[in-house]
């Protein structure tokens, strides 16, 4: 036992088994948020129940199984629920999307198992996605175009083809409202701001008032061309609907401008069923939230994470570089260098939301009210600058993650060679010139390091972020087609505010869970993508500079 | 006892004490040096002739390095160390206030112990200097570099490969890199700060070959603590022992028939 202890092989289990642990902690981690987050994009089986209630009726049930749960007999009586003939100690019942919002009090229900008489999973139930009130469970009777039942040989292709007409004709009309109309009222907004301008610096003279009028003149023609190309879109869309018998057995029309897809899970092979999944998590990528945000794709949350951390980045870097370098080759090594070098790190460990606090009252408040009454006085009493926007954001973060920056760029120039800036020196470069064409090459990786722990931590920050920039839904990106392109005023989107979000403040919250994984999955996966990229670029730079490694 | 041939190679014995003014490039003049209160130079004089080489000698921690980067005032770099007495290239103080350090070491080039090549190609290894005076003509720098690599006996081996990086050279061959990229801006002096103490004894060789070609075009000061290579290499020996100059003298002489007893008891490894 003696020798056991003295051989070491104690202390070698120890740290294995420490770097075990956190490897299973992490990769848990992972797998739980995969598993959760991704399974709801597979398409689940729509059952039918018959359920029969203490009185004897029996009741149509349809609808997905979401989840279930063992409860005990003891809590159901207490509140009142009384089984007949079930004398177990526990029993299984089960969640239910029911869906049809619109048609039932809840679209979840729970179901006790021993009630259920009949559970049977027919091909011809589908379940209809819709742009408003969410999932519709049901058997789709026919189609109608302007009221009329059409007649077809294979019903489904039919129903397919018609969906794809209108769900094209929505797009056209979502283009057109978004990149036409949109930049319309931005010129109009631009006009009208133009005129305030014009009238606070007291030059608007009766030309000018003559020219603007004319030009608002024009956009509002263009305007009513565009309006009446919008109206007749959503007129054709309007055409056909869909009758569909939900489980009351009541024949519903669903007009088809707002259903976006029709599937029959019951009726789908393995491949399909893949195909259905990539094609969800696709649409839950690319397309914007509905129904505040718990349907619906999170692209505008993706791409406001992603811009926000790369302006950050392109913000952070040249700045904790520069700092880097005066600490580490310029300031005398006195005590007051140590001191700023240990108040530099101890930026790093302030809580996040502090930051927020400051980039509130000094980026938001002072500095963007500011920038308002010089630069936008035509725009006030509404603020341009001085409200949260992505700029303040991007700028808070930056300052946040300056700290970390600089130390690791402090410590990449500390391990360069002496004699490689001395060899420099030697061919008579002054220290500028040394530090330009050798030191900083050389230091690139070490400067990446500190971007890459720089975007971890950016990407992962929600707390400040809620002061300085980030809203649950922008109706804009801080990126378009209009003039000047980059808003940087903008409010924006971001995953992991669209998480709490969706979580804490949905209205419906057994429908958002899914996405909270769903979502949670997505940031990491965006943080990761970020930091691979960035560790590439840094593997390259240490392959290139893989200097007199020693 | 160390046995030490003098080779054939080297020139005739010069008046170190009564060199002329032509024949002269470098002249310290009661040179002092101190790190903080420490002393690490004591009153230094010396003439380094034209065209030949100079080797300093002695124990580690002697100084003889110390006075070789006064000579390019690498000592600048070092915050602590104060430098009294003067350095004259030239009849020119390079301590005066007017000279620009960057400017003196175009003009004295120097080679270190280990080999410094830049994390470049061996092509832009050379042509640093150049660039660094802004010259960019691709005709001009590719005649630098060809010039330099064949001055520097490393032309055949590298031409295939300007472009590679030059890490991929051998230690020996980088430290060959390293002198061309010295010579490549054409220095008056070159100074040799033990150019060949991180190397095998082949890649030594070649280097000791390369320092007796290149005291045609250069003056060459060479710090070295191997005594058979001063004896191989050098035309005059500097013998320095405790941040002093203990002898000064043409290789022969000082190896043969030194005239102080400090000099003969290192030359004979009885210390150092």
């Amino acid at each position: 036992m003696r020798n056991w202890f003295k051989s070491g092989a104690p202390w070698i289990w120890l740290t294995a088994g420490s770097v075990s642990i956190s490897l299973i902690a992490v990769l848990g981690v992972m797998a739980m948020i995969a598993w959760r987050g991704l399974s709801f994009f597979w398409p689940a089986a729509i059952h039918e129940f018959e359920v029969r209630a203490n009185d004897g009726s029996i009741q149509v049930i349809i609808g997905e199984i979401y989840d279930s749960e063992e409860i005990p007999m003891e809590r159901l009586r207490e509140s009142g629920v009384a089984l007949d003939g079930y004398d177990e100690e526990t029993l299984t019942r089960v969640l239910l999307k029911i869906g049809n919002r619109e048609h039932v009090p809840l679209d979840f229900m729970w179901v006790m198992e021993p009630q259920i008489v009949r559970d049977e999973t027919p091909a011809d139930l589908a379940v209809v996605e819709r742009s408003k009130d969410g999932n519709f469970y049901g058997y789709p009777m026919h189609l109608l175009e302007h009221g009329d039942v059409v007649t077809s040989s294979d019903f489904r292709a039919e129903l397919q083809q018609r969906i794809e007409r209108a769900v094209a004709l929505n797009q056209q009309a979502i283009k057109l409202q978004q990149r036409e109309i949109g930049a319309i009222n931005y010129q109009l907004n631009r006009l009208r701001l133009e005129r305030r301008s014009l009238d606070l610096k007291g030059q608007l003279t009766s030309t000018e008032i003559a020219r603007i009028e004319a030009a608002e003149q024009q956009l509002r023609d263009d305007y009513k061309v565009l309006e009446q190309q919008l109206f007749a879109f959503r007129d054709q869309a309007n055409r056909d609907a869909l009758v569909v018998r939900d489980m009351r057995g009541i024949e519903v029309t669903l007009p088809m401008y707002r259903v976006l897809d029709v599937t029959f899970p019951n009726d789908m092979g393995l491949l399909s069923k893949i195909g259905h999944f990539f094609k969800q998590i696709g649409k839950f990528v690319t397309e914007d939230p509905r129904e505040a945000n718990t349907e619906g794709g999170v692209f505008p949350a993706i791409f406001g994470t992603v811009f926000m951390v790369l302006l950050m980045s392109v913000l952070v870097t040249p700045f904790g570089v520069v700092a880097a370098i005066y600490l580490h080759e310029y300031a005398g090594k006195n005590a007051l260098t140590r001191l700023i070098r240990i108040a530099v790190i101890n930026l790093a460990g302030v809580p996040s939301i502090v930051y927020g606090v400051f980039g509130l009252g000094f980026f938001v408040y002072m500095v963007g009210g500011t920038l308002d009454q010089i630069f936008y006085p035509e725009g006030l009493p509404s603020p341009t600058f001085g409200t949260p926007g992505v700029m303040w954001s991007a700028i808070t973060l930056a300052i946040l993650t300056l700290p970390v920056v600089i130390v690791s760029t402090e410590e990449g120039l500390s391990r360069i060679p002496s004699t490689l800036r001395e060899g420099s020196l030697a061919l008579g470069a002054t220290k500028a010139e040394t530090l330009w064409r050798i030191i900083l090459p050389m230091a690139s990786p070490a400067i990446m390091t500190g971007l890459i722990l720089a975007v971890a931590r950016a990407a992962g920050e929600v707390a400040p972020l809620m002061l300085v920039g980030v809203v649950k839904s922008a109706p804009m990106l801080p990126v378009d087609g209009n003039f000047p392109y980059f808003h940087l005023d903008r409010k924006f989107m971001h995953l992991g505010f669209h998480i709490y979000d969706v979580g804490f403040q949905s209205p419906n919250v057994e429908a958002a869970r899914p996405l909270v994984y769903a979502t949670s999955f997505l940031l990491v996966t965006v943080i990761v993508g970020l930091n691979l990229t960035a560790i590439g670029v840094r593997n390259h730079l240490r392959e290139k500079y893989r200097s007199l490694e020693h | 006892m160390i046995s030490v041939t003098p080779s054939n190679l080297q020139a005739e014995a010069l008046d170190l004490a009564n060199l002329s003014a032509e024949q002269t490039t470098l002249e310290i003049r009661n040179l002092n040096l101190h790190y903080g209160s420490a002393q690490a130079l004591y009153d230094i004089s010396m003439k380094i002739p034209k065209n030949r080489v100079t080797a300093f000698i002695g124990p580690s921690g002697c100084g003889k390095s110390t006075l070789l980067r006064c000579i390019n005032r690498m000592n600048d770099l070092v915050e602590i160390c104060k430098v009294s007495g003067e350095i004259l290239l030239h009849d020119k103080n390079i301590y005066d206030k007017d000279v620009d350090a960057a400017a003196l070491r175009r003009q004295v080039g120097m080679v270190f112990q280990r080999p410094n090549p830049f994390p470049k190609s061996i092509y832009e290894n050379v042509v640093y200097g150049m660039r660094l005076q802004g010259v960019n003509d691709r005709r001009t720098l590719d005649e630098v570099v060809e010039r330099s690599l064949k001055g520097a006996a490393l032309w055949d081996e590298v031409k295939d490969r300007l472009n590679a990086s030059a890490f991929g050279l051998s230690g020996g061959q980088q430290q060959r890199l390293v002198i061309a990229r010295a010579i490549a801006i054409e220095p008056e002096v070159l100074l040799l700060d033990e150019p060949t103490s991180a190397l095998d004894p082949i890649s030594t060789l070649t280097i000791e070959e390369l320092i007796t070609e290149l005291k045609s075009q250069y003056t060459v000061v060479i710090v070295t603590h191997n005594m058979q290579q001063a004896a191989r290499v050098s035309d005059q020996t500097a013998f320095m022992y405790m941040g002093k100059l203990i002898e000064y003298a043409d290789t022969n002489t000082l190896f043969t028939t030194p005239d102080k007893k400090q000099t003969e008891d290192y030359i004979t490894g009885r210390y150092g």
